[in-house]
């Protein structure tokens, strides 16, 4: 599929606006930078954004028809702001819209049946966009011109060697339809990105492995063995080609393989202490904004200082907590 | 009757209110607004979410809800409630064009994160069943505990030579086992009833399946303590990066108006998924009282086993 050139209607996503709130502004900022036209839903109190069912439908609570008039008002409100391209922040939502599309193919009539029904439910009518992707897909498309705004490039600042990147492409960007732009055997989504911007990309046995996110796996807290499982087995398989980060394109690996680091260290002893960055955050890190009052850095569990230090991104831990004096860690049970 | 009053109050305590009271109480304090900081802000956001009060205004609204709409889905999904397994199968969106016929290769099990991970779990299997057309191991499927192990991550779809959707089939059969109530048969199961209230509560209530409170640290333990230390000054942090913590904006943790919620609800109705919202309270409603707890006692309970 074509990337689309401009003119992108932005959905946000529940994970990161959640968890990693950085990686989402960023999103904007970078299209910004690129002087891309797009909005979101509305920036203020009308706001007319929801959740594309993700989580919901993924956790067994959702119709697909509940989920085909959710996206579809989403459509309507796209069209009647003059976008036809939907940008998705989120790699489910990506799968969702796209599995929408997907099911008016198969399903003859269907199209006609949800335009009544959303008509009927929101006065609204089913108009279809031209295309879907992901945020990264723009990100990856310019990744060359934007390249040419960064301060810092993916090299170590003592010696001038690249620095060594893993990557993990989210499973419902890949996967779910293997046929679509990423595609499951070979997706240059990430490894573009590193690769323009100075680094070098280190493939790992388990590259194509789950994170463990698994929605009603690490939602409910019984199931959360299953989703540290995975994560596990990602780091163990990745260590020993010694990378100097994770990049990721979805939300919640960005979340699950940064965060789940720490319980995985008091339960095995082992302390990988790999960095996990999005690709906003590293994009945003490199242009030379600031990491904490920008990027966001302090949302992750394993620190990003050592990580910056080596490219020559100043910083100063000093100041990621809100506080005149760092506070101690709180102690959890 | 103050919010501080009604957030207290459990499931049994609320029975006495209307449901007009409730929903104008809840309503009067998700609106009240802050324009002291940062803007707007809505400070009883927070104190609402996942409250016996909002879970109880939740069951009122969406059994009003249903009243109101005619909607063909959700007579379909009510219908499905008494129409065998292989009736499902042939006739329910998904479930119908999620196999293209299976050869029993097995790649979906080879490549499956779940069956790596759960001794006992073979996604291969369910596709197996599934295509049996054998109603009785279809009712044992949609008991069992398996049934809940798929990571919905899709793997298995990558590399099926069909292009068969397991992931879809088996979110549809996870569907039709809490329609018919045979969810409750299964601790994984049961978890469906917290689920609900979460995912669908966060829905209905906030427009989006997760909210960004949801990442507590009391929640979250394994996140460890930094995550906690970013949790303990969460609104500051999320507004230091142009995020909108319970406020008017554009990023995570927006507040969205009521005509957007309503649209939202009025979709997710028409779509059919209140018919299953519904059964999943009478569910728990008489699995509760079954073992002799109130329906609040349930709630928490079932989210905290497996």
């Amino acid at each position: 599929m074509k990337i689309p050139e401009n003119d992108f209607f932005l959905t946000p996503s529940c994970v990161l606006g959640a968890l990693n709130p950085g990686t989402e502004v960023l999103i904007g900022r970078i299209y910004d930078l690129l002087g891309l036209r797009w909005q979101a839903a509305g920036r203020d109190a009308r706001s007319k954004t929801t959740c594309c069912t993700g989580i919901s439908s993924h956790g067994d609570v959702m119709s697909m028809e509940s989920t085909l008039l959710v996206v579809a008002r989403l459509w309507s409100v796209a069209a009647e702001m003059g976008f036809e391209n939907i940008t998705t922040a989120c790699v489910t939502s990506f799968a969702i819209h796209t599995e929408c599309l997907e099911m008016y193919e198969h399903e003859p009539g269907l199209a006609g049946r949800v335009d009544g029904w959303l008509r009927r439910a929101c006065g609204r009518g089913l108009r279809m966009p031209k295309t879907v992707v992901h945020a990264s897909d723009i990100v990856h498309r310019y990744r060359h011109g934007l390249g040419e705004h960064f301060r810092y490039r993916l090299v170590e600042h003592a010696t001038g060697l690249p620095l060594r990147v893993v990557d993990h492409v989210g499973c419902h960007y890949a996967k779910v339809f293997p046929e679509k732009v990423g595609g499951a055997e070979w997706c240059d989504v990430l490894t573009g990105m590193i690769r323009a911007w100075g680094g070098e990309t280190v493939d790992y046995p388990q590259r194509r492995h789950c994170c463990g996110m698994g929605f009603r796996q690490c939602m409910i807290r019984p199931n959360r063995g299953y989703t540290m499982a995975c994560a596990l087995k990602k780091l163990e398989s990745m260590a020993p080609y010694r990378p100097d980060f994770i990049l990721t394109n979805c939300p919640g690996c960005n979340m699950i393989l940064d965060k789940e680091q720490w319980a995985i260290r008091e339960m095995t002893g082992v302390d990988y202490s790999i960095p996990t960055l999005s690709y906003t955050e590293l994009a945003g890190l490199l242009l030379g904004w600031d990491p904490y009052d920008v990027v966001g850095i302090q949302a992750h569990n394993v620190r990003l200082e050592p990580l910056l230090d080596k490219i020559g991104i100043p910083n100063d831990r000093s100041r990621e907590w809100i506080a005149e004096e760092i506070p101690e860690l709180v102690q959890i049970a | 009757m103050n919010l501080d009053d009604l957030i207290s109050l459990g499931h049994d305590e609320l029975v006495n209110i209307t449901d007009r009271e409730l929903t104008e109480a809840y309503e009067e304090a998700r609106d009240e607004t802050d324009r002291e900081s940062y803007g707007a802000t809505y400070p009883n956001i927070r104190r609402l979410c996942s409250t016996p009060f909002e879970r109880e205004k939740d069951r009122r609204e969406v059994r009003q809800a249903m009243d109101e709409c005619d909607a063909e889905m959700q007579e379909w999904y009510e219908r499905a409630r008494t129409e065998s397994c292989t009736w499902w199968l042939e006739n329910q969106l998904v479930a119908r064009h999620a196999l293209n016929g299976c050869m029993g290769c097995g790649i979906c099990t080879a490549e499956c994160p779940a069956a790596q991970y759960y001794d006992d779990y073979n996604p291969r299997v369910i596709a197996d069943a599934a295509i049996s057309g054998d109603e009785d191991r279809l009712v044992e499927l949609l008991k069992s505990e398996l049934l809940w192990y798929c990571g919905q991550c899709g793997s298995c779809r990558a590399k099926c030579p069909r292009e068969n959707n397991l992931m879809g089939l088996i979110s549809s059969l996870r569907f039709l086992a809490q329609l018919k109530g045979y969810h409750l048969a299964s601790a994984r199961g049961r978890q469906q009833y917290a689920g609900r209230h979460l995912w669908g509560g966060n829905l209905w209530n906030r427009a989006f399946s997760l909210y960004f409170r949801n990442a507590s640290a009391e929640g979250h333990p394994d996140f460890g303590p930094r995550h906690a230390q970013y949790q303990s000054q969460v609104d500051e942090q999320m507004r230091r990066i142009g995020a909108s913590p319970d406020a008017d904006g554009l990023f995570g943790g927006r507040k969205v108006p009521p005509e957007t919620l309503a649209e939202l609800r009025r979709s997710i109705a028409w779509g059919g998924t209140l018919a299953l919202w519904n059964q999943l309270e009478e569910h728990a409603a008489e699995d509760a009282r079954a073992s002799g707890e109130s329906i609040d006692e349930y709630h928490d309970r079932v989210g905290s086993e497996g």
